[in-house]
């Protein structure tokens, strides 16, 4: 049987290690209390031992990559015999060091510095890897199936075991997906019905909050970042990805400006705690505040046309949403000026439900006057976006952050500040409208966000 | 905290870095084997020569290594290549944290309040910088650490340069920060001397991790 080395905590306040070197190799014998491996925290180094006579079988993270704390980053068999096996159910997640690929990639990247020395190509070779991405976490149930549930012992690596306790989830009724049926993080937010993926743009809780308990910047996502292919490919763009860059490539010949408010938004926070038990959603609490704000703020609202400037019968806003495959999509909330708080927040939920299956129809995404983008469910503190054609303006939401306040007294104080960011067609719309509209929106959301309601 | 003991060894001359180093090791397998016996302390000085943790960056070098004129030493420890020459005081624990705290982030930051301390017994005003492990005298670094550690026994510990030369650290990216300055404790107090520091060094120790010495 194997046993699995785990990524350990150096510290206390350790969320993830950087493996600086195995001092292993994959087949070779390690005795118990033997070093297997160096992990590196800041400038301390640790030495990772065997906790058994055996084989390393498998080296499941590369030296250079980072891993979160109770990962597993190696397999340790018993028996000689079992390597092979072990190493055949982990093929493809190890990496080959030395193979002659890779000393090629080598060589291809050392042309280009002044001195080459050849006999430093080996120490290059580390140097290379420790620059790539870490290896994407490697198919776990390829062994997983076959090894899971021979005893009824509970394995769970010890991020799982605290978010557990933390989200109230039952260890025993979680499958896990860990070699051996291990459970680990992902699988208990996958039981606690939270997204284990990125999550889509748009649909934050609050444009403070971070869904879930560990997407945070105390510590690191699971999750690794988004891809359509593989390293080395090129992957043709899906029909939702051409039109994105049609749009965004329109985009160049508008003359934008951008113009930024910082938005005090505790006020924002507690009602919107009161009213999260009603369904209410934190995206359609900001398409309502911009929506009536835009109503005292018609030049927002418009965009440019040959014949003038167009000002649009209604105030339809749409919100950018990432598709999973690729793209993204604007569904949009028309007139929540006059829906109220709770239809709005059913409205939203539903489109984004149907944009995921890809039912919606077109003028559930092509009619947006003004478009808003939330990014502060990942933590940014602010950015910036492209404007989409056909409107005047876009709204970029970025986290709200608790900010220490140096108030008109002299006085000091923390609040907690979102930074939203304009960008607008100066054709139409110019610095002093997008600087008005932000005034009255940052007014309204810092001191009268129960209005929102109706 | 425990009373404990530990072994201090603290030559007047200039030490061989390799034969030090083994030294170490000596105690530090020592410990994992037997955890009763004493911790194990050195401060002294060493001859020029270069040092790189297990993870370094060999581009943080900037002499070739074929290059004899420079001794050049891969260790267990964590962070980029250093440089240690006469001039500089350097300052080894070889200590069993589980008798402490076991946490090499705690054990680190305690280096540096430890660093703080002795420059302060100087009068010289330092600092630590927030995800730059050391300490620093405005923008200049003053003191470097470098730890490794194996079943939470350490290895290695910390260096504060006194009065040295530091154009030798211009052969190197000094812990893999570019353009790094670098200083001499001398330059902020010129009254001081190393063997003074030595006794402020192991006065401190002692203090803060509530050390009894044995000389040996």
């Amino acid at each position: 049987m194997s046993h699995e080395i785990f990524m350990p905590a150096l510290s206390s306040t350790m969320t993830e290690g950087k493996i600086v070197e195995w001092l292993k190799n994959p087949g070779d014998k390690v005795e118990r209390g033997e070093s297997v491996l160096v992990v590196e925290s800041d400038k301390a180094d640790m030495d990772v031992e065997s906790f058994q006579d055996g084989y390393l079988a498998a080296v499941l993270m590369p030296a250079g990559s980072t891993a979160p704390v109770g990962e597993t980053i190696g397999l340790i068999v018993e028996n000689e015999d079992e390597i092979a096996s072990v190493q055949e159910k982990n093929k493809g997640n190890q990496p080959e060091v030395s193979s002659s690929d890779q000393l090629e990639l080598v060589s291809n990247k050392t042309e280009e510095k002044p001195v080459v020395q050849t006999e430093n190509i080996n120490k290059e070779a580390e140097v290379v890897l420790k620059l790539e991405k870490p290896v994407p976490s490697f198919k776990t149930d390829q062994i997983n199936a076959a090894t899971s549930n021979v005893s009824s012992r509970i394995i769970a690596s010890p991020r799982a075991k605290k978010l557990a306790s933390q989200m109230g989830v039952d260890l025993a009724k979680v499958h896990g997906s860990g070699p051996h049926g291990r459970i680990q993080a992902d699988d208990i937010l996958k039981a606690n019905g939270q997204p284990v993926s990125i999550p889509w743009i748009g649909e934050g809780d609050s444009p403070a909050s971070i869904p879930g308990v560990n997407l945070g910047v105390k510590s690191k996502p699971e999750t690794s970042g988004n891809s359509f292919g593989n390293p080395g490919e090129t992957v043709q763009f899906n029909t939702l990805q051409k039109a994105v860059n049609k749009n965004m490539e329109s985009s160049l010949e508008v003359p934008c400006f951008r113009v930024g408010y910082s938005i005090n938004t505790d006020k924002l926070d507690n009602f919107y705690k009161k009213v999260k038990q009603n369904g209410v959603t934190m995206t359609a609490l900001l398409v309502k505040a911009v929506a009536k704000t835009l109503k005292k703020h018609p030049q927002v609202n418009s965009s440019f046309s040959e014949n003038g400037i167009s000002y649009p019968e209604n105030i339809n806003i749409a919100v950018a949403v990432a598709m999973e495959d690729g793209g993204l999509i604007t569904p949009v909330l028309k007139e929540p000026c006059n829906t109220d708080l709770f239809e709005l927040s059913r409205e939203w939920k539903d489109l984004v439900k149907r944009s995921r299956s890809k039912q919606l129809e077109p003028d559930e995404y092509s009619t947006g006057t003004f478009t808003l983008s939330n990014l502060g469910m990942f933590g940014v503190d602010r950015f910036d976006a492209i404007l989409p054609p056909g409107t005047g303006a876009i709204l970029a939401i970025a986290s709200s952050k608790p900010t220490v306040i140096a108030n008109n007294d002299g006085s000091i104080s923390v609040k907690k500040i979102m930074q939203v960011n304009l960008t607008a067609d100066h054709r139409v719309i110019y610095g002093a409208d997008g600087a008005s509209f932000l005034k009255d929106l940052a007014y309204l959301i810092e001191n009268e966000p129960e209005t929102l309601v109706s | 905290m425990v009373n404990r003991t530990a072994i201090i060894k603290q030559p007047d001359n200039i030490s061989f870095f390799n034969d030090v180093y083994k030294l170490q090791k000596e105690y530090q397998e020592a410990l994992i084997l037997d955890n009763s016996i004493p911790d194990f302390i050195w401060i002294g000085e060493h001859q020029l020569c270069y040092t790189l943790g297990r993870g370094s960056n060999y581009d943080n070098l900037l002499f070739s290594l074929n290059d004899t004129n420079y001794d050049v030493f891969k260790i267990d420890r964590g962070g980029e290549v250093t440089c240690h020459m006469p001039g500089q005081l350097i300052t080894y624990l070889v200590l069993d944290l589980k008798n402490f705290n076991k946490d090499l982030n705690w054990y680190l930051r305690k280096i540096e309040e430890i660093i703080i301390k002795i420059l302060g017994t100087f009068n010289i005003d330092c600092h630590s910088r927030e995800g730059f492990t050391g300490v620093w005298i405005g923008n200049k670094k003053i003191a470097s650490i470098g730890i490794g550690c194996k079943r939470w026994i350490t290895i290695n510990g910390f260096s504060i340069n006194i009065d040295c030369e530091l154009e030798n650290f211009n052969k190197i990216v000094p812990c893999g920060i570019e353009n790094c300055l670098m200083a001499n404790m001398i330059d902020y107090n010129k009254n001081l001397n190393i063997q003074e520091v030595k006794k402020i060094v192991k006065k401190i120790i002692q203090e803060e991790f509530n050390f009894d010495f044995v000389s040996k």
